[in-house]
C-alpha cells in the first residue's frame, strides 16, 4: 500500500502557462490550490483568492506602539530624575522627537516582518514538498501548481489527467 | 531605443540568472583575487584592533583632538561612513517603490555595503566616548543610582539612530535575500552548503501565499526605510546645529547632509559594481546601462550637493553675522582652506565629465570619478567640522588641529573593518538578487512579446 497522497504538483514551463492553468483549475471548481514560482507572479495570488491585509495594520500598530512607548520612556526618565539646565523645559519635545521617530520606525518594521514570518509559517525546517524530486526547480525556472488532496473535487485519477490536460509537463504526487 | 531602456539582455534565461549568480558562492570563481583582498583587509583590521587597544589603554588623548577641536576624526568619519551607507538603502527602498527595474541588479550588494558602512559609522562615536566600556549608560535601564540617560542630548540621538538604521538595514537585506537563499539551497550539492542555505532560507518554498505576504512586508519596510534614511542623516546635521559654533546653523543642512551622503554612497556603489562585475564576470547582469544610470544619479546628486555648498555660503552672507562670515572666510582662505578647495575640486570638477555618454559608459573613468567623489566627500566632512571648531568667538579659544598617527591608523584600519565583512558577504551570499532579476526579465520578455 502506497503512502497517503497529500496532493499533486504539476510542472509548467512559463508563468503564463501557470496562470492559465490556475484559472482553468479554479473554473473547474478546485479550491485548495497553491502555486510555487521562482519570483512573485503578478495576479496569481488574486486568481487563487489569497488575500491578506494584516501586514499594513501590523506596521501601523508597531509604529504607534514605538512612538507612544518611547515617548512614555523619555517622559518618565526626565521627570523621574529632573535635570534642570538653564531653565530649559523638562518636556523637550523637539529633542525627544528624534529618538521617538527612530523607535517608531524600528517597531513599524519589526512588527510586519515578524508578522510575515508567522503568517507564512516560517522558519520551518522541513516540508513534504521538499521530498518531491522536481520541486527544487521552483526556485530556478519552473512554475508549479499544487492541488491539495483535501480539495472536495480531488480525485486520485481524474485530477491527475485534468492537470495533464492543462499542459503540465509533469504531474507528481506529493507524499508525506 | 528599446534595447537602451532594457536593464537585462533578452538573450538571458531564468536559468542563466540562477547560474551566473549562484556560481559565485557555490563555485567561487575568483579565489586568488579574493584571497589577496582578504589578506589585505585582515591586515587592516589588525591595525584597527591594535589602534583601539592602545586607545582603550591610553584614552582619546592619543588622537590629535583637544579643546577647541574635540570632534575631529571620530565624528567626521562617523558622518562620512554613515553617508556612504545611505546609497544602499536609497537604491533598495526608494527605487523599489519607484519601480526602477535597474535597481534589481544592484540592491543586494549595495545593501551589504550599507551594513558594513553602518558598522564602521557606529564604531566611531563609541570610540569617541572616551570610556567605551560605559556604553550601556546610554540605555534607559534602572541603575542603582537612580539616574537615567539624557534624551535631550545628541549622543542619545546618535545611538538610537544608528542602532535603528543598522537593524532596519539588516532586516531589509535579509528578508530580501531569503528567496535567493532558497534558490541556492536547491542548487547546492554539498552537504555543508545545503545546511547553510537551508537554515538561512528559513524553509522558503516560493508559494503564491508566501510571495503575497512577503511582498507586502517587503514594500512596507521599503516605504519606512526611505524616511528613515532622511531622518538619520538629518539627525546627524541636527547634532551640529545643537552646538553654538558658527558655520553649523544653515537651514540647508539637513537636506544638504542627506544629499551629500547619497552622493558619496552612489559613488561607492559605482566603484563596487565596477569591481564586482569585472572580477566575477557579471556583465550580463550588471550591464553598461546600469553603470550609465548610476553615473547619471551620481551627477544629479552631485549637482544638488553643489547647490548646498552655494546656499551655505549665501546663508552666511545673508545672515550678516560677523562670526558666520568669518567662518566662511576661514573656509576659503584659512589654514584649512585645502580641505574646502579639495572638496570642491574632488567633488565637482571631474564629475562634470559625466555629462558625456561616452564617459558614463567608460568603466575606468567612472571608477576614477567615483573615487574622487568619495575622497571629496571625506574632505568636505573634515572641512565642516574642523573649520568651524578651530575658531569660534573668542581669540583665546582658537586652536589648531592636526591628526595624529593614531587618528590615521584608526581610520585606515577601519577600512579593514569595512572590507572584511563585505568580502565574506561576496564569498558566501548571492551578491545579486536572483529572483528580482528574474522578475525584471519576465517583464521585459512580456513587453518584447507585446
Amino acid at each position: 500500500m502506497a503512502e497517503p497522497l497529500l496532493g499533486y504538483l504539476a510542472e509548467f514551463g512559463t508563468a503564463e502557462k501557470l496562470v492559465e492553468a490556475a484559472r482553468s483549475a479554479r473554473e473547474a471548481g478546485y479550491r485548495r490550490l497553491d502555486a510555487f514560482t521562482p519570483f512573485p507572479v503578478e495576479g496569481l495570488a488574486d486568481l487563487l483568492r489569497f488575500r491578506d491585509n494584516r501586514i499594513g495594520w501590523l506596521s501601523i500598530v508597531g509604529g504607534l506602539t514605538g512612538f507612544l512607548g518611547m515617548l512614555a520612556v523619555q517622559l518618565f526618565v526626565n521627570f523621574d530624575y529632573r535635570i534642570e539646565v538653564g531653565g530649559r523645559p523638562i518636556f523637550a519635545y523637539p529633542a525627544f522627537f528624534v529618538v521617538d521617530f527612530e523607535i517608531m520606525v524600528l517597531l513599524a518594521v519589526l512588527f510586519p516582518v515578524i508578522g510575515m514570518l508567522v503568517i507564512n509559517g516560517l522558519p520551518r525546517l522541513h516540508h513534504p514538498l521538499f521530498g518531491t524530486p522536481r520541486f527544487g526547480l521552483a526556485s530556478d525556472d519552473r512554475f508549479f501548481l499544487y492541488v491539495d488532496s483535501r480539495d472536495p473535487k480531488f480525485d486520485k485519477d481524474h485530477t491527475r489527467t485534468f492537470l495533464g490536460s492543462l499542459g503540465a509537463w509533469l504531474v507528481e504526487p506529493v507524499r508525506p | 531605443m528599446a534595447s537602451d531602456t532594457r536593464a537585462l539582455p533578452l538573450s538571458e534565461s531564468f536559468r542563466d540568472i540562477t547560474r551566473e549568480v549562484g556560481r559565485v558562492p557555490l563555485h567561487f570563481p575568483a579565489r586568488v583575487p579574493w584571497l589577496i583582498a582578504m589578506i589585505l583587509s585582515l591586515a587592516l583590521l589588525s591595525l584597527f584592533l591594535a589602534s583601539i587597544t592602545y586607545l582603550f589603554a591610553r584614552g582619546v588623548g592619543i588622537w590629535g583632538l583637544n579643546i577647541p577641536v574635540n570632534w575631529a576624526f571620530a565624528i567626521h568619519l562617523y558622518v562620512w561612513w554613515l553617508g556612504l551607507g545611505h546609497a544602499g538603502t536609497l537604491i533598495s527602498a526608494m527605487l523599489l517603490l519607484m519601480g526602477q527595474d535597474w535597481r534589481n541588479s544592484l540592491n543586494r550588494f549595495a545593501e551589504a555595503m550599507t551594513l558594513c558602512a553602518v558598522i564602521c559609522a557606529g564604531m566611531e562615536p563609541i570610540l569617541h566616548l572616551g570610556r567605551p566600556w560605559f556604553l550601556y549608560w546610554m540605555f534607559p535601564y534602572p541603575a542603582t543610582m537612580g539616574v537615567w540617560p539624557q534624551f535631550r542630548s545628541p549622543l542619545e540621538w546618535d545611538i538610537w539612530a544608528v542602532l535603528t538604521y543598522l537593524t532596519v538595514s539588516l532586516i531589509f537585506w535579509y528578508i530580501g535575500a531569503v528567496p535567493d537563499f532558497a534558490t541556492l539551497r536547491d542548487r547546492a550539492r554539498q552537504r555543508g552548503w545545503q545546511l547553510f542555505f537551508g537554515i538561512m532560507s528559513l524553509g522558503w518554498r516560493g508559494s503564491a501565499r508566501h510571495w503575497l505576504v512577503w511582498q507586502k512586508s517587503y514594500r512596507t519596510v521599503a516605504i519606512i526605510a526611505v524616511p528613515l534614511v532622511v531622518s538619520v542623516h538629518s539627525e546627524v546635521s541636527l547634532l551640529f546645529a545643537s552646538g553654538q559654533i558658527p558655520g553649523w546653523h544653515s537651514t540647508i543642512f539637513p537636506p544638504y547632509f542627506v544629499l551629500g551622503a547619497a552622493f558619496s554612497g552612489f559613488a561607492m556603489v559605482a566603484m563596487i559594481a565596477i569591481v564586482m562585475r569585472h572580477v566575477f564576470q557579471l556583465k550580463h547582469l550588471v550591464t553598461d546601462r546600469h553603470l550609465d544610470v548610476l553615473a547619471k544619479v551620481l551627477l544629479a546628486s552631485g549637482l544638488m550637493t553643489a547647490y548646498g555648498y552655494l546656499f551655505e555660503v549665501f546663508d552666511a552672507c545673508y545672515s550678516g553675522n560677523v562670526h558666520e562670515i568669518a567662518t566662511v572666510h576661514d573656509r576659503f582662505f584659512g589654514p584649512y582652506s585645502w580641505s574646502f578647495w579639495g572638496a570642491v575640486v574632488c567633488n565637482f570638477v571631474p564629475l562634470q565629465a559625466l555629462w558625456l555618454r561616452s564617459v558614463r559608459r567608460n568603466r575606468m573613468l567612472l571608477f576614477l570619478i567615483s573615487t574622487s567623489v568619495v575622497v571629496g566627500m571625506w574632505l568636505e566632512r573634515y572641512m565642516i567640522l574642523v573649520t568651524s571648531l578651530y575658531k569660534d568667538f573668542l581669540p583665546s579659544s582658537f586652536g589648531m588641529y592636526h591628526a595624529s598617527f593614531w587618528d590615521w591608523s584608526t581610520y585606515i584600519g577601519m577600512i579593514g573593518l569595512f572590507m572584511t565583512p563585505f568580502l565574506l558577504f561576496v564569498r558566501f551570499i548571492p551578491s545579486i538578487s536572483i529572483f528580482e532579476d528574474k522578475e525584471v526579465l519576465e517583464r521585459e520578455k512580456e513587453a518584447a512579446r507585446g
